[in-house]
């Protein structure tokens, strides 16, 4: 792995045993996974027959692999296409076969071979103060800033890296926040989600590797292709939600009916994400369709929106929760008592004033 | 009454201003009589002591109702949207109803009549009478202020007498209804564009409304919540206050936000009684 390879794309995955139809097959799903047009899946096939496997560090700091597990699931491309073909993973602590010095010697020869070259992929969050994340008896924020900073593009994979995600939800014992407060001038790609949706992931790359530049952002840095539309909007029950049919419980007969699930709690309507239309494992379900609400998991601080099977609203610059209606019901109410005892005093000084008659 | 004093568009002479009355029958400055001279409201005598001024002109109380009726509207079809609490009885396919999509289409569309009128009501601002805008950028506006919380917490026997709005209503009118119908109609913009970020219409939304409230759809989604109580917290406060001063004063408050008019003491406008 550490020699620096050569080969297009292409010649890496014949050099495999990949016959050339079946290389057209894995451009093809590529352009469709990136959500380009049937006919630009040529550029992607010439792309992939011109330029050379790109190289990735990726790195994990406060994290759980969830999203290399998510990773290691795409199906259009192959996570085996993406890994041998398409990338070349130089470190990685999950699927490396090196370890140790030898892992760690890797690294630093990407960072001497391919200065601004490289892709580094980052999965977990960092936190403020050094003693929390060590890697190698190295701080990890170093780690990271060293190698953030020869890198072509950051790609911070999962609400971790993106967001800060479950490491920095409250009370956030080791200060962690998301890595972009630790880059200077490397572009950051976020790809957010608990873990990232698989083909998001390696569409990413994929778009990198096509175009030669970054994808078109939204203004909270994702890429359009895959986080421009909400759930909600894509869902496959909004019919039921327009129609005012909710599931109330999970016993009942709408949940059997596939009814919306916006009243235990889904959080599609404050999600972006691609799940509605690229869903899960493959293309074969995604929660909302699988019968649970959307919990929300790419957003930022999703953690502390409140419970997953309630509908809430969070008092700005808060973490706390509340029911709005059930709350402003109550304040209005309050206002109301405090309205009846005013009045009430308003009327006993009337009436005083009057009997000692003063006017004016 | 052979006196129909009609000056329209005219300041009721106050030869005494900035100066205590000696008679005691005529008001000294306040922040009312000393605001916007030159467009003061019109007025006629009816009774040997009282006239009878034009304080809400139409524009001011077409206003009013257009808004009220929006704001019922918008907060009924709002709370079914956050949590719809009617349903269908019986199981049905999605095919036979559409009871979200008419609460979400009447909400943007009485959304849309809001805003108009809010706009329309800037307008006014400018070109109505005096009682249509407030200054509050003069010691003397939060000095009375000060005086009118005294009044409401019974420490204070008379507040200062205004033909308009008292220094703290106006305040919660450039709160609620002024800073409040920003929020709401901005975070309301933005939530109602979500569908199309990429739009014109959504672009103009999504630059700025996310960074301002907070950065996710769900802390905008919540301000909106938040404010849209508010204003139901004003409403009750509003009313209450508006039947209070009536009671009070007896100056037909209630009925001058359909009439527009308003009796009151002819030293109010600056004129004597007649004897």
């Amino acid at each position: 792995m550490i020699t620096k390879t050569k080969k297009t794309i292409m010649q890496a995955a014949l050099d495999q045993g990949v016959s050339r139809r079946d290389f057209l097959k894995m451009c093809t799903a590529l352009a469709a996974t990136m959500g380009l047009d049937f006919t630009q899946s040529n550029q992607v096939a010439e792309a992939m027959e011109t330029k050379e496997r790109v190289p990735v560090v990726w790195l994990q700091l406060q994290d759980c692999t969830g999203c290399s597990e998510s990773f290691i699931r795409t199906t259009h491309p192959k996570a085996e296409s993406v890994l041998l073909d398409m990338i070349s993973l130089e470190y990685t602590e999950v699927l490396s076969a090196a370890a140790g010095h030898q892992a760690e010697e890797a690294m630093k020869n990407v960072l001497k071979n391919y200065k601004g070259e490289y892709i580094l992929a980052v999965e977990g969050s960092l936190p403020e103060d050094a003693g929390y994340l060590t890697v190698g008896g190295v701080d990890a924020k170093e780690t990271f800033k060293e190698m953030a900073e020869g890198a072509k593009a950051i790609l911070a994979y999962g609400s971790c890296a993106a967001w800060g995600g479950i490491p920095a939800a409250g009370p956030n014992p080791t200060g962690a926040k998301p890595i972009t407060s630790f880059v200077k001038d490397t572009p950051v790609i976020l790809v957010p989600g608990c873990p990232p949706i698989a083909e998001v992931m390696t569409g990413v790359i994929g778009h990198i590797i096509t175009f030669g530049q970054l994808p078109e952002l939204d203004h909270l840095g994702r890429p359009k292709a895959f986080y421009r539309h909400r759930i909600h909007d894509k869902c496959n029950r909004r019919a039921y939600f327009d129609a005012g049919l909710f599931v109330e419980s999970f016993d009942d007969e709408g949940s059997k009916q596939g009814y919306c699930l916006y009243k235990v709690g889904c959080k599609g309507p404050t999600t972006y994400n691609s799940c509605a239309e690229m869903r899960w494992n493959g293309g074969i379900s995604y929660p909302i369709q699988s019968g649970n609400p959307c919990i929300g998991c790419s957003e930022a601080g999703f953690w502390d929106n409140g419970p997953f099977y309630t509908r809430r609203a969070k008092i700005p610059g808060t973490q706390t929760t509340i029911n709005p209606d059930n709350v402003g019901l109550a304040a209005t109410a309050l206002t109301a008592a405090g309205v009846a005892i005013h009045a009430t005093g308003t009327v006993i000084k009337k009436k005083l004033d009057d009997k000692r008659g003063e006017h004016e | 009454m052979s006196d129909l004093n009609i000056n329209p568009g005219q300041n009721p002479i106050i030869p005494d201003i900035g100066k205590e009355s000696d008679t005691g029958t005529k008001p000294g400055k306040n922040s009312e009589t000393s605001f916007l001279q030159h467009r003061a409201a019109k007025y006629e005598t009816v009774t040997k002591t009282h006239v009878k001024i034009y304080v809400w002109e139409l524009p001011v109380r077409i206003w009013h109702w257009v808004n009220f009726v929006a704001i019922f509207t918008l907060m009924i079809t709002g709370i079914y949207i956050g949590k719809p609490f009617a349903s269908a009885s019986i199981p049905e396919d999605a095919y036979y109803s559409y009871f979200m999509g008419w609460a979400r289409y009447i909400h943007f569309f009485c959304a849309f009549i809001f805003t108009a009128n809010m706009i329309y009501r800037q307008y006014w601002v400018f070109k109505g009478n005096r009682y249509a805008m407030s200054n509050p950028l003069r010691v003397i506006f939060w000095k009375e202020t000060w005086e009118t919380i005294k009044f409401y917490l019974f420490f204070k026997h008379k507040k200062p007498h205004y033909i308009g709005h008292n220094p703290l209503a106006q305040l919660s009118y450039i709160f609620f209804m002024g800073l409040g119908s920003v929020v709401i109609i901005f975070t309301g913009f933005f939530l109602y564009f979500e569908p199309q970020p990429e739009s014109i219409y959504g672009k103009m939304f999504f630059s700025w409304v996310p960074f301002l409230f907070g950065g996710d759809s769900y802390t905008v989604r919540s301000w909106h919540h938040l404010v849209a109580w508010a204003f139901m917290v004003f409403t009750v406060i509003h009313v209450y206050l508006a039947f209070r001063e009536d009671y009070l004063q007896r100056n037909g408050t209630m009925s001058s936000i359909v009439t527009g008019y308003k009796m009151e003491p002819k030293k109010h406008v600056g004129e004597d009684d007649e004897q």
